[in-house]
C-alpha cells in the first residue's frame, strides 16, 4: 500500500476478526489491490464525485425501499456504496457449487414433504419440524407439477463465518426478493464505475437474467410460443414495490395485483381491456398464505380465490410454487447434513450457521443454559421482529423466553452468534469497515441449477451495528465476481423477448393498470385547473387589499364560492358550518385550507396525493425523466408544507412552480408512454376532467349576471385562470363581454381549451377503446359524449348570454345546458369504469373468518 | 342402522353476488364402522364447475364456483349411510384400550411406527387451538393425573366439560379463541370439542376434531322435527399403543351409532361444512337445516 491510500485507513481499524479487504497482518488481499489501484487512480475526490453520481442516478431512476410502520418511510431513496463487494472467480467457483447443492436439496426437500414424506417417516427429520411450522401449508398436499424442479428459485444469505468461509445463514424459497435490486445497483455501477468495471473483469450478469427468463417462460403448462407471463405483486406499499415494477418494465411482463386475475372454469384469466386473457405462468411477490383466500388465508386480498386449484389441474405454473415458504426453516438447518447424505450421498459443500433445534432434549438443555449467548427464532417466522438476540435482553426478557420454549420448544431454533465479516464502505470521504451479508441468486435451468454471478450485498448502516437489514436503513453494495482471465463479452439483453401483451396492445391492458391511467388522467388535469384557479383567486385577493371597495369584495365573494364549487370542498364559502362560523368572516384561513390540508376531501393536497398515488402505482411505465420532474412536483410540494411563515405571495410563487413542472409532467407522460401500453385512457381521463371542471367554472362565473364592472372583472378573472386572456384578445380584440367569453371558453371549435373541443377529442378517444369498435351501434359512453358534443353544437353564444328578461340575473338557458352536459359527462366516466374497471365486486367471505394461519 | 341425512345450506343475499367460490366439506368421510352407501350434492343456481379431491386427512373436499349472477346460494346434500359403531365401542372398553396409563401412552408415543409418526401431528398446536394457557393445562391435569388410565381420564375430562360448560348458542363464533372460551366457560359442542383437544394436546397427547351429526329423538309420543337434528362436532384421543378413541362432550357420552361422521382434523379449521368467497356488495342471511331420518 502506499503512501497516498494510507491515509485513507486511518479510521480504518477493526476489532474484528475478518475483514475482506485486509488480512490480519493488514496488508490487502488479492483483487482489492487492483481496486484500490483504480481509487488511487480516481482520487478520494473522484471517489466523492461517482457516490453522488451514484446517488443522483438512483434518485433519478426513484430507486426505493418502502419501510413498514414509517410515515416517512414510503420511498425511501435506495441506498448504493461506490465501493463493490469483490469476490476471485475461484472462491465463487466453490460457493456456486455448494448453492447449487443446496438449491437441489431443497428442492428434494420441497417434493418429499408434499409427496411421499419419507424424511419424516424415515425419521431423517423430526415431523414437527414440518408439522408444526406454519408454512407447511396441507391444501398443497400431493399436487402433482409437470416441472421436473419444484423449488424455481432460491435466494441464500451468505456470511463470511469465523472459519473464513461462507455460510448459509438463511434460505429465502417462496418469494425471495433482491434479485431486481441486484440488477438495479449492477446497472448503477456499471455507468458509474465502468473504467473500475472493465479493468477488473467483473462476470456480467446478462446471461443469467435471460436464463431467468427462459424459466418462466420454459414454466408454462402449456408449451406455446408466447406463453402469457404475469408479475403478481401486493401493490405499491409492499416495501419492495420498485423491483417488482422494475422486473416487470425489464422483462416485459404486466405486472399485476391480486385484482387483476380471476379465476373461471379452471383456469387463470387477466381481466384487460377487451376482457379476459389466459395467464400461463405468475412470477409471484406475494407471500404463499395470501395467494388465494377461497383455501388458504380467507382475509387476503393480495391473491386470486381459486388460484390453487388451477395449479392442481397444472393450469398455471407458479414460481415459486404455494406451499414453498415451508423451506424458509431454520428448523431445518440441523438436519441438513443427514437431508444431504439420505438425498445425495455427500456431504454439504456450504457450511451453516451452527444451529440447535429446540424439539430435542440434549439441544433444547444447552440452548436453556446457553440463552445469553444465543440467537433465538421461531423456526416459521424468520423477520427480523421475531429473533431474539440473548445478550441483548434483560434477565426478565430471558425467562420469559426460557417459558416460551418450554413451553413449545420444538418451535424455537438457537443459532450461534456469529460475528460477520466486515468489507470496506465509502462514507463522508473515508472508508469505514461494515459487517455485510450477500444475498445469492439460484435458479432451475434445464441443465440443473444456475446461480447469478453476484447477487446483492447489504451492509449495516454504521460501524457499530452488527445486524444487517435494510429496513434498519442499511446500505448495499454491486457484488462483483472477479475472473482472473479477460472473459468474452457477452452482448448484453439482446435475447429475442416477444412479449405478447405488447404485440396485442391496448386490448391486453390489465384493467387495474387501465384504471391507474385513468385516474392519473383525472387528478393531473384536477391539479392543474384547480392550481390555476386557485392562483388566480389568491392574486385577485392581493390585488384588492388595499384597496376596499364595494365592487371588490362582490367579485371576491363570487370568486371565492366558485373555489369551493370547484374544489367540492363544501360547506366551504357556499354556507356556514356547523358551528356556526362562515368561512367569508376568513377567506384566507379557508383558502389556505383548501390548498394545505392534506387531510380535506378535495383539497388541492388532497388532489396532489392522489395524483401521487395512481401515478405511483403505474410506475412501470415511466421514463427516468418523468420521475425526475414528478420528484421536483413532490419536493415543491414538501417544501410548501414546511413553510413556517407562509404569505399569500409566497403561496402564489409555489403554485407557479407547481403549475410550470405539472405542464412539464404532461409533456412527458405524453412521449413517454405509448398509446397502447394505456396513454389512451390518460387522455380519456384528462380530457373528462378538464371538460368537467370547465362546466364547474362556467357555471360558477358565467350562469349569473353580474352589473357593469364586476362583469367585466369576473370574465377577465375566468379568462386569466383559463390562460385564455391572451387569446380572447388575440380572438376579439375587444372590451371584455360574456358573449364572446361564452364562445370562447365553450363554443370554439378549434381553440384546444374550449369545451366543444375537448369533448371533440374526447369523441376520437373513447372511438379507439376495445368496446367501442365492436359494432356500429354506439356503446353507452359514446351515446353520452355525443349528446354532449351534439348539445353544444346546436347552442348559440347569442341566447345562452340572455337572461330571460331584463330583471333576470339568471342565465337560464346556459345553466340549464351546463347542468345537463355535467350530467352526461358525469354518466361517461361511471359507464367507461363500468365497461372497463369493473373488477371492483367487493370481495367477502363466505361465512367470516378473520384469524391468521 | 341405515340413516338418511339431508343437509341444506342457504345464503340470502340482500344485494346481488356476481360470483362465487365455494368449498364444501359435507360429503361423509370413510369412518370405522361407517360406510357411505350413496351421496348426492344439489347446488342452485347449478354449479358452473364442481370438482371433488380427497384432502391431507383423508377428507372429501368439493370446491364448485358459480359464475351467473345471483341472491340466493343453497347447497343441499343427501347421504345414505350405514352404521354400526357398536363394536369400536366396546373395544374402548377392553383392557387393551383401559389399562393403557398416561407414562406408557407417552412412552409408546416416541416410537417410529407408522400410526404413532401419524397421530402425532395431532399433538401440535392447530389454526384455532394454539396459545393454550395454563388455565387449559390446569384443568387437564385435574384428570390426567400420574399412573391413571388415559381413558378414563379422557371420559373424566369429558364429563367435566359437560357439567362445567353451558351450552349457549351464539355467544362464540368460529373464531373465539379458545382461552376465552375456557374462561367464559359456555359455547357450543364444536367449542367443547376444541377445548377438550386443547386440553389432551397440552398433556402431550394427540387429539383431533371429529364433524358430523348427531340424530336427536324427538320427546316420547312427539313426532320428529324436519331440520331439528343438527350438524355436530366431538373429539378423538389416540391412546399410543391402542388408538382412537371417540368422546361427545356435549352430551357426555362415547358416541355411537347415532353420531355419523363427515371429517376430521385437527380443529374446525381443517373441516368447516361451507365456506367460499364471494363477489357482490350485499350481506348475508345463513339458514341450516339437517334432517336425519333412519331408514331401518
Amino acid at each position: 500500500m502506499t503512501v497516498a491510500t494510507n491515509t485513507w485507513f486511518t479510521r480504518y481499524f477493526t476489532d474484528n476478526t475478518y475483514d475482506e479487504m485486509f488480512s490480519p497482518d493488514l496488508s490487502v488481499k488479492g483483487n482489492w489491490k487492483e481496486l484500490l489501484e483504480n481509487f488511487k487512480r480516481i482520487g478520494i475526490d473522484g471517489l466523492n464525485q461517482r457516490q453522488n453520481d451514484i446517488d443522483w442516478l438512483l434518485e433519478e431512476n426513484g430507486v426505493t425501499y418502502n419501510v413498514y410502520n414509517d410515515p416517512n418511510g414510503l420511498n425511501r431513496p435506495w441506498n448504493l456504496n461506490v465501493i463493490p463487494f469483490l469476490l476471485h472467480a475461484d472462491e465463487w467457483q466453490q460457493i456456486e457449487k455448494g448453492l447449487k447443492q443446496r438449491a437441489e436439496l431443497l428442492n428434494l426437500v420441497l417434493k418429499d414433504i408434499y409427496g411421499e414424506r419419507r424424511l419424516i417417516k424415515e425419521g431423517v427429520v423430526p415431523h414437527e419440524v414440518i408439522y408444526g411450522h406454519r408454512g407447511f401449508l396441507r391444501q398443497c398436499d400431493k399436487i402433482h407439477y409437470k416441472l421436473d424442479k419444484h423449488l424455481l428459485l432460491y435466494a441464500a444469505d451468505l456470511a463470511r463465518g469465523s472459519d473464513g468461509r461462507m455460510w448459509v445463514v438463511n434460505d429465502r424459497s417462496q418469494a425471495p426478493s433482491g434479485m431486481g435490486y441486484a440488477l438495479e445497483n449492477r446497472s448503477t455501477t456499471n455507468r458509474v464505475l465502468s473504467d473500475v468495471f472493465v479493468d477488473m473483469n467483473v462476470r456480467r450478469l446478462s446471461e443469467f437474467f435471460k436464463e431467468f427468463n427462459d424459466l418462466l417462460v420454459e414454466a408454462s403448462p402449456e408449451k406455446i410460443e408466447n406463453p402469457n407471463i404475469v408479475i403478481l405483486t401486493p401493490g405499491s406499499h409492499n416495501e419492495t414495490y420498485f423491483e417488482h415494477a422494475y422486473l416487470a418494465s425489464f422483462l416485459g411482463y404486466p405486472l399485476v395485483q391480486g385484482n387483476d386475475l380471476v379465476v373461471r372454469e379452471g383456469n387463470l384469466y387477466m381481466k384487460s381491456l377487451k376482457g379476459l386473457k389466459r395467464v400461463h405462468v405468475v412470477l409471484r411477490r406475494v407471500d404463499d398464505i395470501f395467494t388465494d383466500p377461497l383455501e388458504l388465508r380467507e382475509d387476503s386480498h393480495l391473491g386470486v380465490a381459486g388460484l390453487l386449484d388451477v395449479v392442481r389441474r397444472n393450469n398455471v405454473a407458479i414460481v415459486n410454487p404455494i406451499g414453498s415458504g415451508v423451506l424458509e426453516n431454520p428448523g431445518l438447518i440441523p438436519f441438513m447434513p443427514a437431508i444431504c447424505r439420505f438425498f445425495l450421498n455427500e456431504p454439504l459443500v456450504l457450511p451453516q450457521i451452527a444451529s440447535w433445534w429446540c424439539g430435542q432434549e440434549k439441544e433444547k438443555s444447552y440452548v436453556l443454559e446457553n440463552l445469553h449467548n444465543l440467537v433465538i427464532k421461531p423456526i416459521d417466522r424468520t423477520n427480523r421482529e421475531h429473533i431474539h438476540f440473548g445478550s441483548l435482553m434483560s434477565k426478565a426478557e430471558l425467562e420469559k423466553l426460557k417459558n416460551e420454549i418450554q413451553r413449545k420448544p420444538y418451535h424455537f431454533v438457537a443459532q450461534e452468534r456469529i460475528s460477520f465479516s466486515t468489507a470496506p464502505n465509502f462514507t463522508k470521504g473515508s472508508f469505514e469497515p461494515r459487517n455485510m451479508v450477500a444475498r445469492t441468486f439460484t435458479i432451475a435451468g434445464k441443465k440443473g441449477y444456475n446461480v447469478m454471478p453476484g447477487g446483492l450485498v447489504r451492509v449495516a448502516p454504521d460501524r457499530n451495528t452488527l445486524r444487517v437489514s435494510n429496513q434498519r436503513g442499511g446500505t448495499s453494495k454491486d457484488f462483483w465476481i472477479i475472473d482472473p482471465d479477460r472473459t468474452e463479452e457477452t452482448p448484453s439483453f439482446n435475447w429475442n423477448r416477444r412479449s405478447a401483451i405488447a404485440v396485442n396492445g391496448l386490448a391486453d391492458l390489465p384493467s387495474l393498470t387501465a384504471e391507474n391511467l385513468y385516474w392519473a388522467g383525472r387528478y393531473v388535469g384536477r391539479t392543474l385547473v384547480n392550481a390555476r384557479f386557485l392562483r388566480m383567486v389568491l392574486k385577485q385577493t392581493n390585488a384588492t387589499e388595499s384597496v376596499p371597495q364595494e365592487d371588490c369584495s362582490v367579485k371576491l365573494n363570487i370568486l371565492y364560492k366558485a373555489v369551493t364549487q370547484m374544489t367540492g370542498t363544501y360547506p366551504g364559502f357556499m354556507e356556514k358550518r356547523e358551528d356556526g362560523t362562515y368561512a367569508m368572516s376568513n377567506p384566507l384561513e379557508e383558502i389556505f385550507d383548501v390548498i394545505l390540508n392534506r387531510e380535506r376531501l378535495g383539497s388541492l393536497a388532497h388532489t396532489m396525493r392522489m395524483f401521487s398515488s395512481s401515478y405511483y402505482s403505474i410506475r412501470n411505465l415511466w421514463s427516468s425523466d418523468m420521475w425526475r420532474v414528478f420528484e421536483t412536483i413532490q419536493k415543491i410540494w414538501r417544501n410548501l408544507e414546511n413553510e413556517k411563515d407562509l404569505t399569500v405571495t409566497k403561496l402564489i410563487k409555489a403554485l407557479n412552480q407547481l403549475i410550470t413542472r405539472l405542464i412539464a409532467f404532461m409533456g412527458l407522460i405524453e412521449e413517454s408512454i405509448m398509446v397502447e401500453q394505456g396513454l389512451l385512457l390518460y387522455f380519456i381521463g384528462l380530457q373528462l376532467e378538464h371538460s368537467s371542471l370547465t362546466i364547474t367554472k362556467c357555471r360558477a362565473l358565467l350562469v349569473n349576471k353580474q352589473a357593469g364592472q364586476t362583469e367585466y372583472e369576473i370574465l377577465e378573472a375566468l379568462l386569466s385562470s383559463h390562460e385564455s386572456l391572451n387569446i380572447y384578445r388575440y380572438s376579439y380584440r375587444s372590451f371584455i363581454r360574456v358573449e364572446p367569453v361564452i364562445n370562447l371558453m365553450l363554443m370554439d371549435l378549434k381553440y384546444p381549451r374550449s369545451l366543444t373541443f375537448l369533448l371533440g377529442r374526447l369523441q376520437k378517444d373513447i372511438a379507439r377503446l376495445p368496446h367501442s369498435q365492436r359494432s356500429d351501434t354506439l356503446t353507452q359512453y359514446e351515446k353520452n359524449v355525443f349528446e354532449a358534443f351534439s348539445k353544444l353544437r346546436l347552442a348559440s353564444s347569442e341566447s345562452l348570454a340572455m337572461t330571460k328578461n331584463s330583471e333576470s340575473y339568471l342565465r337560464e338557458e346556459l345553466d340549464d345546458l351546463l347542468e345537463e352536459l355535467s350530467e352526461l359527462l358525469f354518466q361517461t366516466s361511471q359507464s367507461i369504469t363500468n365497461t372497463y374497471f369493473n373488477h371492483t365486486y367487493k370481495q367477502s367471505q363466505l361465512v367470516d373468518q378473520n384469524f391468521s394461519i | 342402522m341405515l340413516y338418511t341425512v339431508s343437509h341444506t345450506t342457504t345464503y340470502n343475499y340482500d344485494a346481488p353476488v356476481s360470483y362465487c367460490h365455494n368449498i364444501a366439506v359435507l360429503k361423509p368421510r370413510k369412518s370405522p364402522g361407517q360406510e357411505l352407501l350413496q351421496y348426492k350434492m344439489q347446488i342452485s343456481p347449478e354449479a358452473d364447475e364442481i370438482s371433488e379431491r380427497v384432502d391431507f386427512f383423508g377428507n372429501y373436499i368439493t370446491r364448485f364456483s358459480i359464475q351467473k349472477e345471483h341472491k340466493e346460494l343453497k347447497v343441499t346434500t343427501v347421504s345414505k349411510l350405514e352404521r354400526d359403531y357398536d363394536s369400536q365401542r366396546e373395544s374402548f372398553r377392553s383392557e387393551a384400550c383401559t389399562a393403557i396409563t398416561l407414562e406408557q401412552a407417552r412412552k409408546t408415543l416416541q416410537k417410529t411406527e407408522a400410526d404413532i409418526l401419524e397421530a402425532k401431528q395431532f399433538v401440535l398446536e392447530s389454526i384455532f387451538i394454539r396459545h393454550w394457557g395454563e388455565n387449559i393445562r390446569e384443568y387437564a391435569k385435574k384428570s390426567f393425573t400420574p399412573g391413571r388410565s388415559v381413558f378414563e381420564a379422557a371420559e373424566e375430562l369429558m364429563q367435566r366439560i359437560y357439567v362445567d360448560f353451558d351450552f349457549v348458542s351464539g355467544f362464540t363464533s368460529v373464531s373465539t379463541p379458545i382461552n376465552e372460551v375456557m374462561q367464559e366457560r359456555k359455547g357450543v359442542c364444536q367449542d367443547f370439542a376444541q377445548i377438550a383437544i386443547a386440553c389432551i394436546r397440552s398433556i402431550g397427547l394427540p387429539a383431533r376434531y371429529i364433524s358430523g351429526y348427531i340424530e336427536t329423538l324427538p320427546p316420547p309420543g312427539r313426532e320428529k322435527l324436519v331440520g331439528a337434528d343438527a350438524s355436530h362436532a366431538w373429539f378423538s384421543i389416540f391412546i399410543p399403543g391402542f388408538g382412537w378413541v371417540d368422546f361427545d362432550p356435549t352430551n357426555n357420552q362415547i358416541p355411537g351409532n347415532q353420531h355419523l361422521v363427515t371429517g376430521w382434523g385437527r380443529d374446525y379449521y381443517d373441516v368447516p361444512p361451507l365456506k367460499g368467497v364471494v363477489y357482490g356488495s350485499g350481506r348475508s342471511k345463513l339458514n341450516v337445516e339437517v334432517d336425519i331420518a333412519r331408514i331401518s
